[in-house]
């Protein structure tokens, strides 16, 4: 077993991406796949006679249409999720983020799209309008862009809670209907080209379909082969009432505290969950020989995970995230709640071999006593290294964490860095408090666990 | 943003329906596509007489159209219009010279401009 600073190191090699320079890359493309295709049919498109208003609507339900289909190929091209990726996006969660704000935005451009362009042949009269709208047969990729836009509002409809807030597992599942939205929008886009001559709309359009085909294919197929691995839990710690620490024994991981990973059980004695992955942050140590996970009953699949046979197999994939800094150089304010401490017991586990930090203070938010897991190890490990201050704050004593409590227990708190991972509730309390006090967002970093 | 997201999608149904059902009534209660009584074939002989910018004639599918009206509002330069008057032009029409055909909306502009069926000759 090779030393666990050469294993990070080599990690850090081998993870895709790593360096500035990389990341700086990765965002260059992102960013050329958003607007190429609008500035390369827009170039192609010209300035031609755009003589009055129907001609306007028509170029812009055309561009509706470009930007929309763009945007869909570059969401489905970010779902890749391969781990390392995402730190050029400011972790999973943020890239997440911008998945859903770019899925939104291009599921409003390609609605706007055929009332623009419907709208556009008012002028030719109403039997040309209908036939935008709702042509002949033999114009079946116009259908073909019907179908795609059906079928994108019945997955997107649990996306944005258009029947409520949906179940996780059934939003997942329904969202794989994206492919088939996919491939006919882009057959849809290829067929109706205007501005651009057939073969470069097949360049375009092909090959962009052809990169989001790849990373759907790489998620829902290679990566459960060439990224997932292999790992045995060994031992499930009961922590408190619904919460347990579970201990895998498999190939090493290569992680920063903070980082989180997707857990796929394969214990079909479970009771719900077997066979689903959902994330879950690492509460071990990067040189330790097992990964230990948190789990906290919030769902069907973490409840049943508390009850998870020891010996059965589960399957790892990560790790992803951005939330903690590789050193810790800089005062720091960290507040954790609940299920929320494991990055930071991360992280102080690791202060044992990669040295402590300068100056952070943990806030640990429980609701009393009974409910401070790991607070007995984080106050040894407290007690060992100057740098690393811990204290408990109970709700049911001291009721909500107040600018009071900091300024008496957190000396200059309004000047560190401020990191918080917990509930939502703490996160937005905590974030209130601290711009109160005057530190800018930037200073500010949230990790919370509620994507949908 | 997802209440936003919501407000779109009734707000395209709404306007889809609109548009479609105003656009169906107005259509309906316009010309017949049917021909017309006393439509007699056209031969391509008299098609060719119809040869000049001003006065365009052409054959799509079988099908004669007086397209001298609509030349000025062709989205391409007039050449290339005007090059066809007189003439059997299904091919250009469907592949407008470079393999791509005419919309759904050029299609459906057609029979505005329909003089009549070009005549079969031996």
């Amino acid at each position: 077993m090779l030393p666990y600073h050469r294993r990070f190191q080599l990690a850090r090699e081998a993870h895709l991406i790593g360096s500035g320079a990389a990341r700086g890359l990765v965002r260059a493309v992102t960013a050329a796949l958003g607007v190429g295709p609008l500035i390369w049919v827009g170039a192609a498109a010209g300035i031609e006679d755009v003589s009055g208003a129907p001609d306007v609507v028509r170029l812009a339900g055309a561009a509706a249409g470009v930007a929309g289909l763009s945007w869909l190929l570059l969401a489905m091209v970010l779902s890749i999720r391969v781990p390392g990726l995402d730190g050029a996006f400011g972790g999973l969660l943020s890239l997440w983020r911008f998945h859903h704000r770019l899925g939104a935005a291009s599921f409003v451009l390609v609605m706007l799209h055929p009332v623009l362009l419907a709208l556009a042949a008012a002028a030719d009269g109403p039997r040309v309008v209908l036939a935008v709208l709702t042509p002949s047969w033999q114009a079946w990729p116009v259908w073909s862009g019907w179908v795609a836009l059906l079928l994108m509002m019945v997955y997107l409809a649990p996306s944005f809670a258009f029947f409520g807030h949906p179940r996780y597992q059934r939003w997942k599942t329904l969202h794989r209907l994206s492919a088939a939205a996919v491939l006919l929008a882009v057959v849809h886009g290829v067929a109706l080209s205007r501005a651009l001559p057939g073969a470069q709309a097949l360049w375009l359009w092909g090959g962009f379909g052809a990169l989001a085909g790849v990373a759907f294919v790489w998620r829902l197929l290679l990566s459960r082969w060439l990224s997932r691995r292999d790992y045995v839990i060994s031992h499930v710690q009961p922590l408190a009432e619904g919460v347990v620490e579970l201990t895998l024994d498999g190939p090493p991981l290569a992680f920063r505290p903070g980082q989180f990973v997707y857990l796929t059980p394969l214990d079909s004695a479970l009771g719900a969950g077997c066979g689903e992955e959902h994330p879950y942050s690492i509460v071990s140590a990067p040189h330790e020989d097992v990964v230990r996970i948190g789990v906290k009953d919030l769902g069907d699949a973490s409840h049943a995970l508390l009850d998870v046979t020891p010996g059965s197999r589960a399957l790892l994939e990560g790790p992803y995230g951005e939330f903690l800094p590789a050193a810790h150089q800089e005062p720091a304010l960290w507040i954790g709640g609940g299920i929320g401490l494991t990055p930071f017991v991360s992280a102080a586990r690791s202060f044992a071999r990669s040295g402590g930090p300068a100056d952070v203070h943990l806030v640990y938010c429980a609701n009393d006593p009974t409910r401070a897991y790991y607070l007995d190890e984080l106050k040894d490990i407290a007690a060992r290294e100057p740098g690393f201050t811990v204290q408990a704050h109970y709700f049911a004593e001291q009721g909500p964490l107040s600018l009071e409590y900091l300024r008496a227990n957190v000396p200059s708190y309004a000047w560190r860095q401020a990191y918080v991972c917990g509930p939502l509730p703490l996160l937005d309390l905590a974030r209130r408090l601290l711009r109160d006090s005057g530190v800018p967002r930037r200073h500010i970093t949230t990790e919370e666990f509620n994507l949908l | 943003m997802k209440r936003f997201v919501y407000t779109c999608f009734v707000a395209f149904w709404s306007s889809v329906i609109s548009i479609w059902s105003f656009a169906a009534l107005a259509a309906g209660g316009g010309a017949a596509e049917g021909e017309p009584d006393g439509e007699g074939a056209i031969t391509a002989s008299e098609v060719a007489e119809h040869s000049t910018p001003d006065d365009c004639w052409m054959v799509i599918d079988g099908v004669v159209y007086d397209v001298s009206e609509y030349i000025p509002q062709h989205p391409a330069p007039p050449t290339v219009m005007t090059e066809w008057c007189g003439k059997e032009a299904t091919e250009p029409y469907r592949t407008k010279g470079y393999g791509r055909p005419h919309s759904p909306a050029a299609d459906a502009m057609l029979p505005g401009y329909r003089v009549g069926p070009l005549a079969d000759e031996q």
